[in-house]
C-alpha cells in the first residue's frame, strides 16, 4: 500500500533568458509551492497505490493514469465527466478551491508512465499538470537485482533517469494567468523544456535553490561501460525526436510495456528516439569508448585550442583533454565546469527550433551525458 | 476471386461542423451528394478493384477541376480510359509543358453531357487499410476531403469456419476481432474551404486548420451513429467486456497526431499495411496510444475488461478543442457494456 499526496496549485516558474512564467503544478505538500513537472512517484508492482489529489485552483483538476488499469475514484470506476452534457473530463475530478478526490489502483505493470490532468486537457496538461510515474518491478532490489522490468526480461541497470519533455506557449500561460480564452489553432510553443527546465538549467543539479519550481535537473551521468537506464516520457503536445549525440539507445518497452513477446526480445537500437505526446519510452544507454589513452593516442589531430571554446558564454565543460579522466589546457578567457575529466556530449531535441529559448541558440530541449571516470553510487538514483 | 467495382464523381457541398457549415468536396455515386470519407471499398485478397472516376458526367455539383485517384500501398495500379481509351497502361504522372500537374492520370471536368471515364484497377494483395485520395492538386483537393479508405481482407474474414474468420490479417496474426471500427484521422481549415477556388491558386502555406476531424466529423458528432449525410460515418465504440475491439486508424490529413487510448492499453497489430506477425514471429506490442504521421495507419487491439465509458482522442490536445471552448474535435468514445 503506497499513499501519495498530491495538491494542484499555481506558481511561476524561470526560463534561463530570465522570463518568469505563470504555470500550473502538482506539489507533493501542502506548505510546498507547485512544480513542475509534478513529483516522482516510485511504487512497486503489484502495490495498491492511493493517490489524494487537492484541488487548490480555481478550475476542476483531475488525474489520468494512461497504462495503469481499473482505476478507482472514490472507490467507483473512474468516469468522464459532463456539465450539462458537455464534457470537460476524462475522469472524476476535485472541485474547484480547495476540492479533493481520491484515486486507488493497483500497479501490475512494471515500467514508466506519466500522469496528467485529465480536465480540459488542451489547457491543463501545457499548463503544467503532468508528472512521471515509475513502477518497479516486483522482483526488484537495489543492491541485488536492479531491473526495470524484472529477473531475466535483460532489462538490468546500474543508473538511472527521468526526462519528461514538455513545451511552453507563453501566450497560453499569460491568458490563462489573465483568466481569458484560449483558442485551438494558436499554440505555439516558445520554450522547449526537459524535467521542466530549458538548456542550460537542464544541466544543473536537481533542487538547486535558484530553480525553487523547477527541481529535477537533467545531467545523465554515468561511469564507463555501466548499464544506463533513460526514462523518457513525452508530456507535450509536439514530437520531440531526441538523440545522444554519436550514440545510440537500446529501446527496451514503450508506454510501460516490454518489447518482448514470449522468448522472442523485440528490443531495438536506435539513434533518435521520436517522444511522442502521452507516450514513454525506457532505453538501456551503454558508454563504452573506443580505449583510447595517451600510451594509445587517438589517431587524429586536435583542432587548434582557440577553436575549442564553446559559444559565446565564456564557459565550457571540455576538460581540455581528449583523454577521459585527464585536464588539459583551456583557451584563455573560458571556464571550464568539468569535473574529473568527464567526457560530455549533448542529448537534445533534434527539432533544432527546440534547442533554443524564444529563438536564442543554445536552449531549450537540450542536456548532456557525461561519463565519468569514477562517481559515487548514490548519482542517478530515483528515490 | 472476385472483381470489385466503384463508381465516382467528385462533387462540391456542404460539411456539417458543430457551430458552422462550410464547403467541401468529395467522392459520391451519380445519384448522391458529396461525402467525406468517401465510400469505404472493401476487397478481399486476390479480388481485381476498379474504380472509375467520372468526369462532369450529369455531375450537377462539379468542383471545376481535373481530378484523379491515387492509391498509396497498391501496386501495379494500371489506367485506361473510356471511351477511346485502348488498352490499361500503367499510372503515370502527369505533366503539362514541361510542369508536373499530377501525380497520376487525371480526368478533365468535360462535358456534362458527354462522359469521359478513367478506369484504375489494381489487384487486392495484401491485407491491410489503405487510403484512396485525390493525386491532383492534391494539398487543396485531399484538404477538400477528396479521400476515402480501402479494406482489403483476407480470404474466409467472413466464413464461419475458417481460420481466417473475423481476422484482420488472416490466421496467426493477432487480428482477430469481435468489433472493429474504422478512424479516418483529418483536419479543416474552414478559411480555406470557405475562399476555395476552382483552378485557382491555393497557398498551402497559409494552412491553419481548426478543425480536426475522425471520419469527417468533429466530436460530439463522432459519437452518433452512421447515417445518409455527407458524412456518413460515426464514430462512436460499442462493445462488451472481454471483446476484441479492432481500432483501424489511417491518418488523411497533413499533420500528425497520436491516437491516445483513453486509460486503455492496445496491442498494435499492424502498421501501414503490414501485419506485426512475420514469418512465425510476432512482433507485435502493446502501447497506450499511436502516433501517425500524414498516410500513416495502424491498426490495434483493445481488449475493454471493465464496463464504463472511455473517451478515444488525440493527445496532441491542443486539437481537442470547439470554438465554444468544451472539449470536441478529434476525439471519440467507447461504450463497453456488460457482457450479457
Amino acid at each position: 500500500m503506497a499513499t501519495v499526496n498530491l495538491w494542484a496549485k499555481d506558481g511561476y516558474m524561470s526560463t534561463p533568458d530570465g522570463n518568469s512564467i505563470y504555470f500550473w503544478g502538482f506539489t507533493g505538500d501542502a506548505n510546498r509551492p507547485a512544480q513542475l513537472p509534478g513529483p516522482r512517484i516510485v511504487i512497486t508492482q503489484g502495490q495498491e497505490v492511493t493517490v489524494n489529489l487537492t484541488n487548490t485552483l480555481a478550475k476542476p483538476v483531475s488525474i489520468v493514469f494512461p497504462g495503469q488499469r481499473g482505476v478507482l475514484a472514490g472507490g467507483q470506476p473512474v468516469q468522464p465527466q459532463y456539465d450539462a452534457e458537455r464534457l470537460v473530463s476524462f475522469a472524476d475530478y476535485a472541485p474547484p478551491n480547495g476540492g479533493t478526490v481520491t484515486y486507488t489502483f493497483t500497479a501490475e505493470h512494471p515500467g514508466t508512465y506519466i500522469y496528467e490532468s485529465g480536465t480540459y486537457p488542451y489547457r491543463q496538461v501545457p499548463m503544467g499538470l503532468y508528472g512521471g510515474l515509475v513502477v518497479r518491478p516486483a522482483d526488484f532490489d537495489a543492491d541485488t537485482n536492479k531491473t526495470a522490468y524484472g529477473a531475466g526480461t535483460d532489462t538490468g541497470f546500474d543508473r538511472e533517469y527521468l526526462l519528461i519533455t514538455g513545451e511552453i506557449d507563453p501566450k497560453l500561460h499569460r491568458a490563462v494567468e489573465q483568466g481569458k480564452a484560449c483558442s485551438a489553432g494558436g499554440y505555439r510553443p516558445r520554450y522547449w523544456t526537459v524535467n521542466g527546465r530549458c538548456a542550460p538549467d537542464t544541466m544543473m543539479k536537481d533542487s538547486v535553490p535558484y530553480l525553487p519550481r523547477q527541481p529535477y535537473g537533467s545531467m545523465i551521468m554515468a561511469e564507463r561501460g555501466e548499464r544506463v537506464l533513460i526514462r523518457y516520457i513525452g508530456a507535450g503536445v509536439q514530437t520531440h525526436p531526441l538523440h545522444p549525440h554519436g550514440n545510440h539507445t537500446r529501446v527496451i518497452a514503450v508506454d510501460g510495456r516490454l518489447l518482448r513477446n514470449g522468448e522472442h526480445d523485440r528490443s531495438y537500437n536506435r539513434f533518435t528516439v521520436l517522444v511522442e505526446p502521452g507516450r514513454t519510452y525506457d532505453q538501456i544507454f551503454r558508454w563504452d569508448g573506443l580505449g583510447y589513452s595517451e600510451q594509445n593516442p587517438i589517431p587524429t589531430i586536435l583542432p587548434n585550442l582557440r577553436n575549442m571554446g564553446i559559444g559565446d558564454a565564456g564557459w565550457t565543460l571540455w576538460s581540455g583533454s581528449p583523454y577521459l579522466g585527464q585536464k588539459g589546457d583551456i583557451p584563455v578567457g573560458v571556464v571550464s565546469h568539468n569535473e574529473l575529466g568527464e567526457y560530455y556530449f549533448m542529448l537534445h531535441s533534434h527539432a533544432e527550433p527546440q534547442i533554443t529559448n524564444w529563438g536564442e541558440f543554445p536552449g531549450g530541449m537540450m542536456s548532456m551525458i557525461a561519463v565519468y571516470p569514477s562517481l559515487s553510487p548514490v548519482v542517478g538514483t530515483l528515490p | 476471386m472476385a472483381t470489385v467495382v466503384r463508381n465516382f464523381w467528385i462533387k462540391s457541398g456542404t460539411l456539417s461542423l458543430p457551430d458552422r457549415n462550410i464547403p467541401f468536396w468529395g467522392f459520391a455515386d451519380l445519384n448522391g451528394g458529396p461525402q467525406v470519407p468517401g465510400p469505404i471499398i472493401q476487397a478481399r485478397v486476390g479480388d481485381i478493384v476498379r474504380v472509375r472516376l467520372y468526369n462532369n458526367f450529369f455531375n450537377s455539383d462539379p468542383v471545376g477541376e481535373p481530378v484523379s485517384i491515387v492509391f498509396p500501398g497498391q501496386e501495379n495500379v494500371t489506367v485506361r480510359q473510356y471511351p477511346y481509351g485502348g488498352k490499361p497502361q500503367p499510372v503515370q504522372p502527369q505533366y503539362s509543358g514541361g510542369n508536373f500537374i499530377s501525380y497520376t492520370n487525371y480526368v478533365e471536368p468535360d462535358s456534362y453531357y458527354f462522359p469521359l471515364i478513367l478506369q484504375y484497377e489494381f489487384e487486392a494483395q495484401r491485407c491491410g487499410i489503405y487510403l484512396y485520395e485525390s493525386g491532383t492538386n492534391p494539398e487543396k483537393q485531399i484538404q477538400m476531403g477528396v479521400y476515402g479508405v480501402i479494406i482489403i481482407r483476407p480470404y474466409g474474414y467472413n466464413i464461419p469456419s475458417h481460420s481466417n474468420y473475423k481476422t484482420a490479417y488472416g490466421a496467426n496474426t493477432n487480428s482477430r476481432y469481435d468489433v472493429e471500427k474504422v478512424l479516418v484521422l483529418g483536419e479543416l481549415d474552414s478559411a480555406m474551404h470557405q475562399g476555395v477556388i476552382p483552378g485557382g491558386y491555393y497557398n498551402i502555406l497559409n494552412f491553419t486548420p481548426d478543425y480536426y476531424v475522425l471520419n469527417g466529423r468533429c466530436y460530439p458528432d463522432t459519437v452518433n451513429d452512421d447515417d445518409d449525410s455527407g458524412q456518413p460515418y460515426g464514430s462512436k465504440i460499442s462493445c462488451s467486456t472481454g471483446d476484441r475491439v479492432l481500432l483501424r486508424m489511417i491518418n488523411a490529413g497533413f499533420r500528425t497526431y497520436t491516437i491516445s487510448f483513453g486509460g486503455l492499453s492496445g496491442r498494435v497489430i499492424a502498421e501501414g499495411g503490414y501485419s506485426l506477425a512475420t514469418d512465425g514471429t510476432d512482433n507485435s506490442y502493446e502501447r497506450t496510444g499511436v502516433t501517425l504521421g500524414a498516410g500513416q495507419s495502424a491498426d490495434a487491439v483493445i481488449i475493454p475488461e471493465r464496463p464504463g465509458e472511455f473517451y478515444i482522442y488525440d493527445r496532441g490536445h491542443t486539437c481537442l478543442i470547439n470554438d465554444d471552448g468544451f472539449l470536441g474535435s478529434m476525439m471519440t468514445k467507447m461504450d463497453v457494456h456488460p457482457t450479457p
